[in-house]
Parts: structure tokens; sequence; C-alpha cells
């Protein structure tokens, strides 16, 4: 299930910013204030956040901070703009790979998203952080689009679409700022590894819109309706971290932080059944299953709570169908280097996607 | 990529203060109708860097575009069609963005312009 979050302005005198913080459980709507230059400050107190962020993603977090805030000549790759390579390797190198199979499956539109970019005043300029294949991109024909994407292979298939879109890094959006009437990052933010790269994207979508412009942020919520939804996704586990630091570095992380669970085969296999159920069914029934949701007891939202406590960095595999004609050419390669590996039972090469979901709250902090 | 784009774009190279706007290379220019919207041409007119925009036009073939303007032009049917060909239809199919400060390309190929940065540029 998606956290969905809109900014919105109350009054352009005050700079002051209207959060409308919408929960999948219906009943849950809470509105707060939200001032930009809190951000700035709370950047600087992360150093006493929750274990729930002493993960992998916080490790390399940690060790950005100071230079985050000094990086005058700090080394560049302290930088909180500097992509880790554990995005390198299990968001853009695997979107890059998997482009055209996943945008064969991206065609339904989230029925939040959509009346969000519905209720747009005419005319307006949308920005796109994030924009995958462009599903969103020309949405609503009355307001006109500008998408970005880091994957180059997914903007080639917006720009063939015909679709006004560019390469760039949603954590440092090339753009002047104050432009965009509405910015949107849909499914975006749980692809980024630490809490300052994710906050420093907010910023950016904050900044690139006008006074009084609307940003409208999705992300994967930890908090699921269907509590065996994320026990078919795969916590990282120390054996990944290893790969990513290397076995000779520094780890901060609390060994409750991780899931040392192998991953059986069948759930693997069913993997990407609840892939499929959880990136479109789930989107497109969002209403309905939030109905749902809110008639059941306490007992699943309870057991997720504490799972929720243990892990919210997972791998989400990807099934990329061996007739898929990509299968030959990069992904034999990335089957080669270990990016990628084979399930013959289910005929597909399997990629890793690395994704951050978000507890309850996390995107309002 | 369109000249609303290119409006829109500044480098945001580490150190760089001032990345508007990108100098144009062009290599393949060409044009592509669209509808005309009167609404977002109306809303984005106050957004555009005016003389910035029109240099970009001349440097891909077009100069129609007046050198100065106010808003009173919206009215006129006829400025609305240049601005809207300018904005919206002249695409800048090959060729490179330059950083204004550090002269660093960004190429533009197929239409898309790349504005990843390097490591060592962030």
């Amino acid at each position: 299930m998606f956290q969905v979050m809109i900014f919105g302005h109350i009054e352009s005198l005050r700079v002051s910013h209207l959060i409308r913080w919408a929960l999948h459980l219906p009943p849950f709507i809470s509105i707060c204030k939200f001032n930009p230059i809190k951000y700035n400050t709370m950047k600087n107190i992360r150093t006493g956040r929750p274990s729930v962020f002493s993960t992998a993603a916080s490790d390399g977090e940690t060790k950005n901070q100071p230079s985050e805030v000094t990086n005058e000549e700090g080394l560049s790759f302290n930088c909180v703009q500097y992509t880790p390579e554990i995005e390198k390797t299990y968001v853009h190198q695997v979107y890059d790979a998997i482009a055209p199979h996943f945008s064969s499956t991206r065609f339904a539109r989230w029925p939040k998203v959509a009346s969000f970019l519905d209720s747009l005043t005419q005319g307006s300029l949308v920005l796109d952080a994030g924009c995958g294949n462009g599903k969103y991109l020309g949405f609503n024909p009355k307001c006109f689009f500008v998408g970005c994407d880091i994957s180059s292979p997914l903007v080639s298939i917006c720009a063939e679409r015909g679709h006004e879109a560019l390469v760039a890094d949603a954590v440092n959006l090339p753009y002047r700022s104050g432009l965009g009437d509405a910015a949107i990052s849909i499914a975006v933010l749980h692809h980024l590894s630490t809490e300052s790269r994710r906050r420093k994207a907010i910023e950016e979508l904050v900044r690139v819109v006008k006074k009084g412009g609307l940003v409208l942020i999705t992300v994967w919520a930890v908090e699921q309706e269907d509590p065996g939804l994320l026990s078919k996704w795969i916590p990282l586990s120390r054996r990944y971290l290893d790969e990513w630091i290397g076995p000779g570095s520094p780890r901060v992380n609390s060994p409750r932080s991780f899931n040392l669970k192998s991953i059986p085969e069948s759930e693997e296999n069913n993997s990407q059944v609840s892939l499929k159920v959880s990136s479109e069914f789930l989107g497109a029934k969002l209403d309905e299953t939030m109905k749902i949701n809110s008639q059941e007891n306490d007992t699943s939202t309870t057991y997720i709570d504490n799972r929720c406590k243990e892990n919210q960095e997972y791998f989400v595999p990807w099934h990329l169908p061996y007739h898929r004609a990509e299968v030959s050419g990069s992904s034999a390669c990335a089957v080669a280097n270990g990016l990628a590996w084979k399930d013959d039972k289910k005929g597909a090469v399997v990629y890793n996607r690395y994704y951050h979901v978000f507890s309850e709250g996390e995107l309002e902090r | 990529m369109r000249l609303l784009t290119h409006n829109m774009l500044s480098s945001n190279i580490k150190g760089v203060t001032d990345g508007f706007p990108l100098k144009i290379e062009a290599g393949k220019v060409v044009e592509k109708e669209v509808d005309m919207n009167t609404d977002f041409l109306k809303n984005i007119f106050t957004k555009i860097e005016w003389k910035p925009f029109v240099e970009a036009a001349k440097t891909l073939g077009y100069s129609e575009l007046p050198e100065d303007v106010d808003p009173s032009l919206l009215d006129s049917q006829d400025f609305l069609t240049k601005f809207h060909h300018a904005l919206l239809e002249i695409h800048l199919e090959e060729g490179a963005l330059v950083c204004p400060e550090t002269g660093r390309k960004f190429p533009v190929s197929k239409g898309i312009p790349n504005m990843l940065l390097h490591e060592d540029e962030v």
C-alpha cells in the first residue's frame, strides 16, 4: 500500500505549507503545517533518531551527515547528492535493464494520483520527478507536463511517446526554483537509501514549485493491510550489506535491524504474483482496500508494526520473463556479474530492486 | 527538448552560483506541431525569462519573437501563436547545453537532455 502525502499551500504571504497526510486508513487523515525551514533544523539533529533508521542505508547517512552540512571542501562523494552504490546497483542498473518490460506493465494509474492531477488548475505546469515510463505525463491534457528520471531507457520511452522528459536525478533537480504549479513524486522516494537523500528529494520538490504550489508524494508503506505482502519481499541481510560496503568497512547497525532469514524457494516463486498485486491491483483498488481495511481488527496492524521496527529495507524482486528480448542482452551480463539470477521454474531472470518502505508518520517527520 | 525546458533548466553543478541560462549548441532542430493551450501560455508567460528565451529561439533559427514583452501581449493572437510555436513546437533534437560558468556540456540526444552530473560535480 502506498502512503500519499500532499504538500499544499495555505497562505502565500506566510510561506507556510499545508500537508494533507492521507494514510491508507480512511479515518486517519490528519492535517499539519509544514515549514520548509524545519527540514533544515531537523537535518542537524538526526543522530538522535530511533533505531528504525539504523540500517544499511543509515550507515551511509551517518557518514554523509557532516559533509552535507559543511561540504565546501569535503569529498564530493560524501555529499547527500552522491548516489550510493546500493542505489546504483539495485535501482538504477535494474531499471535500466528491465525498462521495456517494466514499462509494459506500467499503465494503470493510481486513483489518488489521477484525482490529484485532475484537480489542477487549467494551464498548470506539472513537474514529475521520477517519471518512469511517463504514465502520468500528459494525464491532464489541460496542463503541461515535464518529466525527469534517472533511468535513460525509461526517459527514452517517454520521449518516444511524445512527452517532454529529461534525464536527471530527483535529489538534484536541474530546474530553476519556483517554476512548477505542481510537482509529483510517485513511487520514487522509497528507492532512495538514506533519510537525508529522501529529505533532499522532498526539498527539491518544494523548491521547484511556486509559492502556493502543490506537491504530491506517494511511497510504499510498511503498514500493509495484507500482512503477507512484506513477507514475500526480501529483507536486506548482512550478506548484501557486506557486498555493498565491503567486509572491512565499519558498520554501526544494530543486529536486530536486520532479518537474517533466508528466502525459501516457494516465496521466491510467489514473489512475482505479490509484486503484480502490490504494484498494480492494490493501486487500482486503493479506495476499495481502504474500506476493507477499516473493518479489520487490529491484529494485522500490530503484527506489521512489530515487523516494521525490525526492517524497513527490502529487496523487491522483479521477474523478467525469458521471452523478453532484453534477456539475451543486458540480462545475460547481469546474470554473469551477479546482479540477477535465473529462476528456471518461473522462466524468468530475477532482479532485486532496493526499497525503503516507509513507516506510518515517517513522511511527516 | 523544447525551449520551455531550456528556459527551466539550470546547471546545478556544485559551486555554480548562476547556472542559467544554459548556452545552446544546436545540432539538429525539428518542429512538431501541437495544439495550443492558451491557459498554459498565459500561466507560463510570467515564469519565462524572456531574453534568454528569445536568444534560445534565435539559436534554433526562429527570430519572430519580440525583444520586449509585457502581459498585454497575451491578448494578441499573433503573439500567442508565435509564443506557442517557439515554446512548444521547436525541438532541439541533437546538440548540447553548456553550463554558463563551467563550460560543462550536457548532451542532448534524440531530443533528451542528459542533466546527470558526474560524481565530482555534486
